[in-house]
């Protein structure tokens, strides 16, 4: 039978190591794509997103249950990517060649989403818009978009109400309208 | 506002599912029977699906083994002593204990000076005391000495170790 969450974490708290490897399989590409998303950078997110799992096994002990793990990951995740994003010098979307054993190969046969070219022009613009955002506006619109969060997690995640939430998703949206009104 | 301006501020939390009962039916029963409303709705929703394709598009899949390599790399590394005497630090001197040690160390410093001044036999009637009250998440501690007057009114936050950085993060933006 499958372990939850929470007792992963409490198998974690009391040293075993094969249960915090478990939680990290679960949770290691919704947080990378997270911190992606923010971060804009392939390298920079996976660097911030292994970061993020070292501080959580340093933590570990001191997280109560009081929210779920999937919340407390994701506000470490935010936050290390705030801060690094103050630090980051590489330019958003920057592929490195020696990154490639770190990915699993693209599937060829998948259909491009953006396979015509007004399509691939809006997703160029769309990144553009993405990367023009403040990191708040990002975390919110990111967090929804990729995880389908409540606004109530995502208020837990960022420590602010549900209202700022939805505040900021309506800014955010609004400004992503605005850069890209001539494609939608 | 008209009442379209306002349906279309609501647009969004509708569509992410935050918005029930009757505000959630005002939103649809007016997009049902509105040309511009809809054409928000049409708008808002090819913004969400291109959004969701950008980013997920964006992702590459990881490899697991070598990204739980690194973080074990990093958990085994011996870090710096700096390192982690800033992390016993934070560990031991925490919040509320130091919220203690400080009233507890002032204490003893006043005890200490009225046995200086006062020795062995003198007056007795020179004390000072501490109290905690908790409410709304805050704490305080109180030291008087009633021989010189003096009330010193100590107040904490007990930031519990999961929320760790968010009050940060908070604080570094506005609202929107
Ligand atoms: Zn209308």
């Amino acid at each position: 039978m499958e372990l939850s969450d929470w007792q992963l974490v409490e198998k974690s708290q009391a040293g075993d190591a094969d249960a915090f490897q478990e939680l990290v399989s679960r949770y290691h590409q919704k947080v990378f794509m997270v911190i992606l998303g923010l971060m804009r950078n392939r390298e920079d997110a996976l660097e911030v997103a292994q970061e993020t799992f070292f501080r959580a096994f340093r933590k570990i002990k001191s997280f109560q249950g009081g929210s779920s793990f999937y919340t407390w990951i994701y506000r470490i995740a935010v936050n290390n990517s705030i801060d690094a994003q103050r630090k980051q010098k590489r330019n958003p979307l920057d592929f490195h060649e020696s990154m490639d054993g770190l990915f699993e190969a693209r599937n060829e046969v998948a259909k491009d989403p953006f396979a015509d070219v007004q399509d691939r022009e809006l997703r160029e613009n769309m990144s553009k818009a993405i990367n023009e955002l403040t990191p708040e506006h990002k975390a919110v619109i990111v967090l929804r978009t990729i995880e389908g969060m409540s606004y109530k997690d995502i208020g837990e995640i960022l420590g602010c109400s549900e209202g700022t939430v939805m505040s900021r998703l309506h800014y955010a949206r609004k400004k992503l309208q605005d850069k890209l009104s001539a494609f939608l | 506002m008209s009442p379209c301006e306002t349906i279309q501020e609501s647009l969004g939390p509708w569509l992410d599912g935050e918005l029930r009962g009757a505000d959630g039916e005002a939103v649809r029963s007016h997009v049902a029977s509105c040309a511009d409303c809809a054409a928000a709705r049409g708008r808002l929703e090819k913004l969400q699906l291109t959004l969701g394709t950008v980013l997920s598009t964006e992702a590459p899949q990881l490899k697991f083994a070598p990204f739980w390599r690194e973080v074990e790399r990093r958990i085994e590394a011996k870090r710096p002593w700096h390192e982690q005497l800033i992390e016993w630090c934070q560990s031991t001197l925490s919040a509320p204990r130091l919220a203690w040690a400080v009233p507890a160390a002032i204490m003893l410093v006043l005890g200490l000076l009225s046995f200086a001044k006062w020795p062995v036999g003198g007056q007795a009637d020179n004390y000072a005391s501490v109290e905690s009250i908790d409410a709304h998440g805050r704490n305080v501690a109180l030291l008087r000495d009633d021989k010189t007057k003096t009330t010193i009114i100590w107040l904490y936050q007990n930031p519990e170790g999961e929320n760790e950085n968010v009050e940060e993060a908070a604080k570094s933006g506005p609202a929107f």
